[in-house]
């Protein structure tokens, strides 16, 4: 009967996003709006160098500069930038604070999410459970870190970004910016200016981290932006894989969530990347709420035969637009991206990768998988381009999409730029709904419709589910099918 | 922002430049800093059009005009449509295309030009019910030419339009079907060839609207780029909400056989109605040193077998082209193209 009383609670469970509780903790606030005092007031706020502030001062002058750009297949109303709070903090005590020490409310949100603060509490499971060291960001500042212990010992450094700065300025100063430079896009060069928070990863040559590193972001204060920036160097021959999740309250208004990640990786190193993205979607009737999820990710894969690897599950996010992608540099180097964008309700994405070869002999590699269901809309876009250098680039693109329901839309826009006569790209896409046959099939076996097309949707995004990381793996199945909740019959 | 606008108002700002998606790469902005005065009229003789044997009934556009074939319901018609550019000034034309229906028409279109003209061509294409349209293209233009042909296709239920566009390339060429597709099993075919070399520049674009329920698209493009030089292919299948069982197919496959050569290609799929089967395949790459080896091991000097693969990589899409005598001319010029 257990499987019977798990249904039940799935179900119920499935009524409403059931991460959009929100939280009642006393916070600090920048005062409303945007202007350079604010600017200064973070940066005042996270007792940052001088240096530090000048490169936000820098980026802000050059934002002012800058459009906001149009040219992704999602609508929305202009965003006010002076009717947000960039800055929310939860009240801490002064000074270096221990698990202890954090507010007893923000553990409490964090249980809620299940998310393992305390490292005991990671320990306590099953014997042999994989184990994961977590930053937790929470609205604008990182509340905790654990396992930085354990971690130091082998000379990995994972820390919060304003502690990074603090703690080793000489890396954030070589390696900030220089894969996602201050004016690269408009909603980097703001993250640029009013970034809070974020985690900072180095992995020392030769390391293979020891254990899972992630980060938990969450949004809780009303009308504010997030604005994290994470950065992870592999150096040598080393490996990290680093997970991210995120989750926000449901509310009407939309929050602005415009983070950048860099990734750097030097020769033979290798980072993994998975995100699961589950930000609030907005009302599914209605349209209203949600989250804005306007990301700059990038890989710099310098060194030679370096790998990237990005991973991600959207879900969530009212409209998303981002981009995971990998710059090529370094000989035999090579790029993974493997997506499942579900878009349900209203909601809006926009999102696929660039793999741009610059050296020889570099390989590439992209899944994507699209489902769209109710009145949503689901773009892959994406680039492949090989420069006269790299000879012997080599491209694999698949990407399928599925619809739902006769209101939802999937497009596919791949651009491929070929600028040498030693490379070669191959580039395949199919759009369809699920198949009445197999359906029919599966239901005919004594599977509810809801079952049989959880089961080919399943099967439909396999082929991305095994590149996530054990425990992300059973996580993103079970939110698949949350969110295709309700788009059938 | 069009060429056609440019031309008009004397203009160059008007012109479409990278900054435009549909234009990024076919920057004619960035190119023409001074638009070349209009061209003058051309009195001589132009001389022998590729398919002028094949035909009775021809239409000869120099240095701009206009041209209206219509065919009238029930009859079939056989018609050469030459586009010729002679000199170095620019210069637009119009053309009317209106099959009745039933009516059946195979229409055998080139573009000729010997300078560095600017040539922009408007061509308006209507099929009622029935009708059957197949319109084959050589662009066979001179390397220095700059030219535009824009094609508007609106198809009746139950029509059948087949195009095959041949191109060369010049400094910068783009042939642009949009085609509005209203389903009721009407069927459209749009394939296209391109073989470039030098510096030249080839630019095949196609929109198809699907908007009603059961319509085909079958699209095959091919392209052997040599050299310095750019092929483009951009192709957006769009299918409107309620446009249910529409089947559409795309296949774009490029060779480059320098190092220093480009392929930029852009296949799309638009899709708002979930009862529909549509792919698209893509592939850009060297070509088969297997296949090359083979072929030389059997005795085959190396620019033979070049020629030969080549020949038969683009002799996929020559072969769908209905009306053989057109796809023998086709055959022999670009066999012609690849030797010489």
């Amino acid at each position: 009967m257990a499987a019977v009383k798990q249904t039940v609670e799935h179900v119920a469970s499935l009524e409403k996003y059931k991460h959009g509780f929100v939280s009642d903790i006393e916070q600090d606030f920048a005062p409303k709006g945007l202007n350079a005092d604010i600017v200064r007031f973070i940066s005042a706020k996270k007792d940052e160098p001088q240096w530090m502030l000048d490169w936000r001062l820098d980026a802000f002058e050059r934002w002012l500069a800058m459009d906001e750009p149009d040219w992704a297949k999602v609508n929305f109303p202009r965003i006010d930038y002076q009717d947000s709070y960039y800055y929310a903090a939860p009240k801490e005590k002064v000074g270096p604070k221990s698990l202890d020490e954090v507010d007893p409310d923000i553990l409490e949100v964090y249980k809620k999410l299940g998310i393992p603060l305390r490292e005991q509490e990671v320990l306590a499971g099953v014997e042999g459970a994989p184990r994961y060291a977590v930053d937790a960001v929470f609205d604008s500042v990182s509340v905790v870190t654990t396992f930085k212990k354990e971690l130091a010992q082998v000379g990995v450094i994972f820390c919060s970004m304003s502690e990074a700065i603090r703690e080793h300025p000489e890396l954030v100063k070589q390696y900030l910016g220089s894969v996602v430079p201050v004016s690269d896009n408009y909603f980097a060069c703001l993250n640029a200016a009013v970034f809070s928070d974020g985690s900072f990863v180095y992995v020392p040559p030769g390391v293979r981290c020891p254990m899972e590193l992630s980060t938990y972001f969450r949004i809780n204060a009303e009308n504010s932006g997030q604005f994290e920036r994470t950065l992870i160097i592999a150096d040598k021959g080393s490996y990290v894989s680093y997970l991210e999740g995120c989750t926000a309250p449901m509310r009407d208004e939309n929050q602005l969530h415009a983070a950048v990640v860099e990734l750097v990786t030097m020769d033979d190193a290798e980072i993994k990347y998975s995100t699961v993205q589950n930000w609030y979607p907005g009302d599914p009737e209605t349209g209203k709420g949600g989250i804005y999820n306007f990301v700059t990710k990038r890989a710099d894969c310098r060194g030679d035969r370096s790998k990237v690897s990005w991973t991600q599950v959207e879900t969530g996010s009212s409209i998303t637009w981002k981009y995971p992608s990998c710059i090529l540099r370094g000989e035999g180097s090579s790029g993974e991206f493997y997506s499942i964008a579900i878009t349900n309700g209203r909601q809006q994405a926009d999102t696929g990768t660039k793999m741009i070869h610059l050296g020889a002999n570099t390989r590439s590699r992209i899944i994507s998988k699209g489902i769209s269901a109710g009145k949503s809309s689901n773009t892959y876009r994406g680039l492949v381009s090989a420069h006269p250098k790299a000879k012997g680039a080599r491209n694999f693109t698949q990407c399928d999409s599925l619809l739902i329901g006769k209101h939802c839309a999937a497009h596919t826009v791949p651009y491929i730029e070929a600028r040498n006569g030693q490379s070669k790209f191959e580039h395949e896409a199919t759009t369809t709904r699920l198949s009445e046959d197999q359906l029919f099939y599966a239901m005919q076996r004594g599977l509810s419709q809801e079952e049989a097309v959880q089961l080919l949707v399943n099967g439909f995004v396999k082929d991305v589910l095994q590149e996530l990381p054990m425990e992300f793996a059973v996580e993103a199945q079970k939110l698949v099918a949350i969110s295709l909740e309700g788009s059938v019959g | 922002m069009s060429l056609a606008t440019a031309l008009r108002t004397r203009d160059v700002t008007e012109l479409p430049g990278k900054r435009d998606e549909a234009w990024r790469w076919t920057d004619l902005r960035g190119l023409i800093r001074v638009l070349p005065a209009p061209s003058e009229r051309f009195e001589g003789d132009v001389g022998q059009g590729p398919f002028d044997r094949l035909a009775d009934d021809h239409h000869v556009l120099v240095n701009g005009g206009e041209a209206r074939i219509d065919v009238a319901a029930g009859k079939k018609a056989l018609a050469v449509l030459r586009l010729v550019s002679r000199g170095a000034g620019a210069h637009a034309s119009r053309v009317t295309v209106n099959l009745a229906a039933g009516a059946r028409l195979r229409l055998l279109e080139s573009y000729e030009s010997d300078g560095a003209s600017l040539a922009q061509t408007t061509l308006v294409i209507m099929l009622a019910e029935g009708a059957v349209l197949e319109r084959i293209v050589l662009a066979q233009d001179h390397e220095d030419a700059v030219s535009v042909s824009q094609a508007d296709v609106l198809l009746a239920p139950t029509a059948d339009f087949g195009q095959t566009v041949v191109a060369s390339g010049s400094r910068r060429q783009r042939i642009e079907t949009v085609v509005a597709h209203p389903g009721g099993r009407a069927s459209v075919r749009l394939d296209g060839v391109y073989l470039l070399d030098g510096k030249r520049h080839s630019d095949h674009t196609t929109v198809v609207t699907h908007t009603g329920v059961d319509g085909v698209t079958n699209q095959l493009v091919k392209g052997v780029v040599r050299d310095q030089a750019r092929g483009v292919f951009q192709g957006r299948i769009v299918v409107n909400e309620g446009a249910d069982r529409t089947d559409a197919r795309m296949g774009h496959h490029a060779q480059l056989l320098s190092d220093r050569a480009e392929v930029d290609a852009k296949p799309e799929l638009e899709i708002y109605a979930d009862d529909v089967s549509c792919a698209h395949g893509n592939t850009v790459g060297a070509m088969d040193e297997d296949a090359l080896f083979y072929a030389r091991q059997r005795g085959i000097p190396e620019a033979e077998a070049r020629a030969m693969l080549t020949e038969a990589f683009i002799g996929q899409v020559i072969d769908r082209i209905w009306f053989e005598a057109a796809r023998r001319v086709l055959r022999t010029w670009a066999g012609k193209r690849l030797r010489g």
